[in-house]
């Protein structure tokens, strides 16, 4: 008992003195050297780093600066550029500047940057360094759970990748031969209704000239034989009657078949049609230009409520396809409507406000003075601005919505700045709208109209077509007269049928090549997020980030755009949306998204260090790279390496 | 621009951008400075009628009853002639009633300090205000014994001892007071020299018809004691400047004349403290505080004026040959003051020195608090340090970058929808740990507390103000009801001693919720600024403490709600921790109570040039802990111009970076 209470004593003593050695340590040369450069002060004359002086050992920590760059001084706080290294021994080594050498603040765990005596500083590296393996255990855990999704989210990418190319490919040879037929068929309708016209016309002489006849043998008859019994006359009259009836009814077939089809949307049908069957050239850049066009140029375009109308209309008409080209124009209307509107609506207010504050009531006037300095509208004004774009929101609403639901989110998601157009994400909630009574069933019919083109045996579709088009080739003579009507009708269906597929193929094509020309990372590793909205409340505001497209902050039913997809930074590590909304007095708002690596894709802690430049993260594991691991892996290694052994005995 | 020269672009294209510069230019001289928001001195009738006088056109007055009373000279002031209606009808207001007397009392106070007093007799339907608690306390005591009064020829003047080689004398008809060393005689300071003495005596409405408001911008000054300015000359011999009568941003700090031969059209150096949104960097326009003192310096002596009145005033500086241009005066410079109410409290300090001058007038209005340590160092400032974690982001931007600061500081976004005493609880949910983290590395905190209380039922400082009536009222004796950050608010009538007590109350840490030892205070918007008001200040005829109006005092208001806050901190720390509270606005012997800055200025050289004038101004005026926002408040400085403005600002006695919420971020290290 009494041995081993004494065996107890001694360690403990010894124990107590390597403590009281360690904690009191005596201002040696090598204080604040890392071990990597001990060697470098070895010899008697060292020379200062930079090259500019040289000093002796007995130089070296005498608190007093001998070389500039502090070389002479790592243990002191003597030079104002000198570094202090702490050994930090069961912790991470560290390095701080030589003004924190002494400065009554405990800044290395070890204590080792205190020993004039105003502070006692305990040595908490023991503690602080398990904290901190812990939490590079974890991490590194995480990053080789998170290298693992990546590994199968790039697969899904590449896949996804080749298939949306391979169907693009194949899109375009589809839109080449659709092209021909659509021609052709055109060709054939308008032979047909030429044919038809000229029929109509032949019928109308017959008639003309049989009346004629009529008339005058009545006039024959009545003159010549007056008391003649006429009965005979009236069959063959009513005979005739039907007949014409029949005629014009025929004529007037395609018309009744859609039976509420306007004549705008006619003339806009056969425009959109016109313009595809003209263009022989692949479409492709074309479109684009076009909308880029539309973009440029709707600044000065007003917006139509006739062609909205006329838009809608169609809408129920399930000829989706065929409205492309002007949905696109009025999507991209709305958009820069979205866009501008409520900034020169501000702008106007406040020159009208600024001219004069005569007429203000008091809190106005309160209000306005204070909009100086804050830049913030004051009530009425932000009220109007709210409307303002509020109603430009609205409009973008309801009309893509519809849009929305026909192409199955593949639709031209590209020229459609549109917040509905990123509902993909089947984590948001964005019910502020309503879905447009009456719209469902045709959303439905778009659906399964569209699935003809992406159904597994999408090919069989073009051989139908190609197979009924020949068979009505053959089938019709066209140089038959009178035209016969169900052949006349099969083609202008056909035609029709045709059309409105080449434009969906079109904007098919075209919203794909709009996506496969965005820069996807390395190893294609945001694929993915081209079709997904990221989202995170923070106090009022609801941030969205959609990357390759845009970014917002939605408060209530008042969207800023903080800014519109522009590139990715810093290797992948950044991605940057820029030229958002103008801020009063300021830039337009811009958004940069750090990435970090996570489990799961999750946008977190919005933030605005700058008036109107945001900064926000999002974990994805996209960023789980393997270089970063083996980075923290040869951390850990280090700080398990510097453990001071006793603790591990103790 | 040696790049563009380098390259010498097409002209045509320099040219476009030229214009491009100068719209850019005009677009933003356009948009900020608000001169017509603000009164100049033809709209303001008292500064319109003294400035259009000429010397001696005005009846003058002497003084009678000349006698020593209680250890100081006194008299009474008459007309020197019986009232001729000569001047009748050069304005409406001059159309008065026989003066009474004035009472006219001289005295003086070691060191070489004179001071004279003119004021109403008793028998004046009110009485006038004279400003409290700004002269020292142990003045009064300290007043010297006049033994004698020696009149040399025949009674025509007196004159009496004042310092050792100085004597003051009053000469009786017309009235004139004068500072002369005593074996020459060469004068030093005299008032009224060239009979611009004016005192518009307090009086009853003549008839109903008579019209005393005044209007300016849709805004009606009731004016219900009608016309009282006060005005007159003082001049300075052998001066060849002048200098102080802070606050104007200008490039120069002697006092450029502003009236008289070879100069342009200038407004008259006017004091009266105002907000005044992106001021332009030279200008005589009134900026955020006053102090009605100024220095003269010439080859043989320098000298000084104080005029203790806390009213709107104006002053003129005299171009030689104003009076007579054959003879423009050598070695003179000749002063015009005019306030619109008030007394004629005013000190004249004979120097000889510089430095005798400044212990002369601090002599009389206190010596600058001395500061704690760490208010001396770099403060660290923007509108707004948004939460706990920008708040840790940027105290370890310093570390990181072994950049030393002191000091961190909140704006007014911190508060509960701009209740000050209050914290914002989403953003910064746990402000003591938050200035206990900086205090670990010695570092303190200056949180935000402005003077317009929230009109809000279920804000407690609101609530005991209306139930305790410590709210200023408006002429119609409603609690002033004006609007500023916090939407509708009212103010606290700092005057009355009692409230300034309540208000230092506040500041104690049971009071103040979420306050630690480390947190010191800074006092903005107390000019007072009233948002929806002319001038965006408090109506002239908002009523205080005693029936004082608004007009009366409204240059001190700011100087009390700064006495009132500097009171609380010390209060709270039993009086062993020296306070430090920053103010914007300010008035002779805010130094007594801490700081004060320069407001809200501008990023660009030109304000960065003036700060040097204007914080060296502060300085002869006896506030010497002043500084500039480092960078320049609103807009955003390049690179090179925020590296000078620190540079330049390490020299200020008051060293703090500070930002405007729409610019960019600039904490030091953000540069590169």
């Amino acid at each position: 008992m009494g041995d081993r209470l004494r065996i107890f004593l001694t360690i403990s003593c010894l124990f107590l003195i390597w403590i009281s050695a360690s904690a009191s340590i005596p201002l040696s040369e090598s204080l604040g050297i890392a071990p990597q450069d001990l060697s470098y002060y070895k010899s008697d004359v060292i020379k200062c780093k930079d090259g500019s002086k040289k000093f002796t050992k007995e130089q070296l920590n005498d608190e007093f600066c001998d070389c500039p760059d502090g070389t002479d001084e790592p243990g002191t706080s003597a030079c104002s550029q000198g570094k202090f290294y702490c050994r930090n021994a069961g912790h991470i080594p560290l390095t701080v500047f030589s003004s924190r050498v002494n400065d009554g603040i405990c800044d290395c765990c070890d204590g080792s940057d205190e020993y004039n005596g105003i502070v006692n500083c305990p040595n908490t590296c023991w503690e602080a360094g398990k904290v901190a393996r812990e939490k590079l255990q974890k991490k590194i855990a995480m990053f080789q759970n998170g290298i693992t999704i990546r590994k199968q989210e790039v697969e899904e990418a590449k896949q996804a990748f080749a298939k949306d190319e391979a169907e693009l490919l194949k899109l375009k040879s589809e839109e080449k031969i659709l092209k021909e037929i659509v021609q052709k068929l055109k060709e054939q309708k308008e032979r047909i209704e030429k044919a038809e016209e000229e029929e109509r016309k032949k019928k109308e002489e017959e008639i003309r000239l049989k009346e004629a006849e009529r008339k005058a043998n009545e006039a024959k008859k009545a003159f010549e034989e007056s008391s003649h019994d006429s009965s005979d006359q009236a069959p063959e009259k009513l005979s005739e009657l039907p007949n014409q009836d029949a005629m014009e009814d025929h004529h007037d077939s395609a018309i009744e078949e859609k039976s509420d089809y306007t004549a705008e949307t006619e003339i806009s049908d056969s425009q959109a049609v016109g313009k595809v069957a003209n263009d022989h050239d692949d479409t492709i850049a074309k479109s684009g230009d076009e909308t880029d066009d539309t973009i440029a140029k709707s600044g000065d375009e007003t917006y139509d409520t006739n062609e909205e109308s006329s838009f809608s209309h169609v809408e129920k008409q399930h000829l989706v396809g065929d409205q492309d080209s002007t949905m696109l124009k009025a999507d991209t209307d709305d958009y820069t409507r979205s866009k501008e509107a409520p900034s020169s609506h501000v702008l106007e207010q406040q020159g009208q406000v600024l001219d004069s504050t005569e007429g203000l009531s008091r809190e106005e006037l309160g209000r306005h003075v204070a909009s100086r300095w804050t830049g913030e509208n004051a009530a009425e004004e932000e009220d109007g601005v709210d409307t303002a774009k509020e109603q430009g929101h609205e409009h973008d609403e309801d009309i893509p919505e519809e849009n929305h639901g026909g192409y199955n989110s593949y639709s031209d998601e590209d020229h459609n700045f549109d917040d509905d157009d990123f509902e993909d994400d089947p984590d948001m909630e964005f019910g502020d709208h309503e879905e447009p009574a009456g719209t469902d069933s045709s959303d439905e019919n778009d659906k399964t109209d569209y699935s003809d083109l992406t159904s597994s045996g999408s090919s069989s579709w073009l051989d139908k077509i190609q197979q009924t088009f020949s068979n009505v080739f053959q089938a019709i003579n066209f140089f038959k007269s009178p035209v016969n009507i169900s052949e006349a009708d099969t083609v202008r269906k056909k035609y029709e049928d045709s059309s409105s597929k080449l434009s969906k193929i079109q904007s098919r094509i075209s919203s794909l090549s709009e996506k496969l020309k965005h820069d996807f990372g390395k190893d294609k590793e945001f694929y993915s997020f081209y079709d997904r909205c990221f989202e995170t409340k923070q106090n009022k505001y609801v941030y969205k980030v959609c990357p390759f497209k845009k970014a917002s902050q939605i408060e209530g039913h008042s969207t800023t755009q903080l800014g519109y997809w522009d590139k990715f930074e810093e290797s992948y590590r950044v991605m940057l949306f820029s030229n958002g909304d103008r801020c009063w007095n300021g830039p337009d708002r811009t958004l940069k998204v750090r990435l970090r690596c996570g489990l799961k894709d999750e946008l977190m802690d919005v933030d605005e260090p700058s008036r109107c430049e945001y900064v926000a993260i999002l974990s994805t594991p996209g960023l789980c790279l393997e270089e970063k691991l083996k980075e923290l892996q040869e951390k850990l290694e280090d700080v398990n390496a510097s453990r001071p052994s006793i603790h591990d005995e103790l | 621009m040696p790049s563009l020269a380098d390259r010498s672009p097409p002209i045509l294209l320099l040219l476009l951008l030229l214009l491009l510069l100068l719209l850019l230019l005009f677009f933003s001289a356009a948009s900020a400075w608000k001169k017509d928001e603000f009164r100049n001195c033809e709209q303001t009738p008292f500064c319109k009628r003294a400035r259009g006088r000429k010397p001696h056109s005005i009846p003058s007055l002497s003084a009678a009853d000349v006698s020593l009373s209680d250890g100081a000279v006194s008299a009474r002031l008459l007309p020197s002639q019986p009232l001729r209606q000569a001047t009748a009808g050069d304005d409406p207001e001059s159309d008065r009633d026989p003066p009474r007397p004035l009472l006219l009392r001289l005295s003086v106070y070691p060191g070489g300090v004179l001071r004279l007093q003119i004021d109403e007799d008793p028998s004046a339907p009110r009485r006038r205000f004279q400003v409290p608690d700004v002269l020292l306390p142990d003045l009064d005591n300290r007043r010297l014994w006049l033994p004698r009064l020696s009149s040399p020829a025949a009674g025509s003047s007196s004159s009496f001892y004042l310092a050792d080689g100085f004597e003051a004398v009053l000469i009786h008809d017309p009235f004139e007071i004068q500072v002369r060393w005593k074996g020459s005689g060469e004068p030093v300071l005299s008032l009224n020299s060239h009979g611009l003495f004016d005192f518009e005596q307090l009086r009853a409405k003549k008839n109903d018809d008579e019209d005393w408001e005044e209007r300016f911008r849709g805004h009606t000054d009731t004016r219900p004691h009608g016309p009282q300015s006060i005005s007159f000359d003082v001049s300075f011999h052998s001066a060849d400047f002048v200098y102080g009568i802070p606050e104007h941003a200008s490039s120069s700090l002697s006092l450029r004349p502003t009236s008289g031969p070879g100069v342009e059209h200038s407004e008259p150096y006017r004091l009266f403290n105002l907000d005044v949104f992106e001021y332009v960097a030279d200008s005589p326009f009134g900026l955020y505080g006053a102090i009605p003192f100024m220095l003269s310096h010439g080859a043989g002596s320098s000298s000084g004026f104080f005029w203790l009145n806390a009213a709107e005033m104006q002053i003129d500086v005299l171009a030689p040959g104003w009076d007579d241009p054959a003879a423009p005066a050598k070695g003179r410079i000749d002063t015009l003051w005019m306030s619109e109410a008030g007394v004629v409290d005013a000190f004249f300090f004979v120097g000889p020195e510089p430095k005798d001058v400044l212990r002369q007038y601090t002599g009389i209005t206190g010596t600058p608090a001395m500061p704690q340590e760490f208010a001396v160092a770099y403060h660290q400032c923007r509108w707004n340090y948004r939460d706990e974690q920008d708040v840790a982001a940027v105290d370890a931007g310093f570390d990181e970058h072994d950049i030393p600061y002191d000091v961190l500081w909140l704006d007014i976004e911190h508060t509960d929808g701009k209740r000050y005493f209050t914290w914002d609880r989403v953003l910064f949910p746990n402000p003591k740990e938050m200035q206990e983290k900086l205090a670990a590395k010695g570092r303190h905190m200056v949180t935000i507390v402005d003077p317009h209380i929230k009109r809000d039922d279920s804000f407690y400082i609101h609530k005991e103000a209306t139930e305790r009536g410590y709210y200023v009222k408006d002429a119609t004796g409603k609690d002033f009801d004006g609007w500023c950050w916090a939407g509708s608010s009212s103010y606290g009538d700092v005057l009355n001693p009692k409230v300034r007590e309540w208000w230092a109350e506040k500041f104690s840490f049971q009071n103040y919720v979420g306050s630690t030892p480390t947190l010191y205070i800074w006092n903005d918007m107390n000019e007072p600024s009233v948002f929806n008001i002319p001038e965006i200040t408090m109506p002239r005829d908002a009523i205080h403490y005693g029936d004082v109006e608004h007009r009366e005092l409204h240059n001190a208001y700011g100087y009390y709600f700064h006495m009132a806050t500097s009171n609380g901190l010390l209060k709270r720390g039993n009086g062993k921790d020296r306070p430090f509270v920053l103010s914007r606005a300010f008035f002779a012997g805010s130094q007594r109570y801490g700081t004060v800055w320069t407001g809200d200025n501008s990023a660009n050289w030109d304000q960065l040039r003036a700060s040097v004038p204007m914080i060296l101004t502060l300085g002869l005026t006896g506030l010497s802990f002043s500084g500039a926002d480092v960078g320049g408040f609103f807009g955003n400085p390049e690179p090179e111009l925020l590296v000078r403005w620190y540079q330049l600002g390490a020299y200020y006695p008051f060293f703090r970076a500070h930002a405007h919420q729409d610019t960019k971020r600039r904490e030091p290290w953000l540069f590169g």
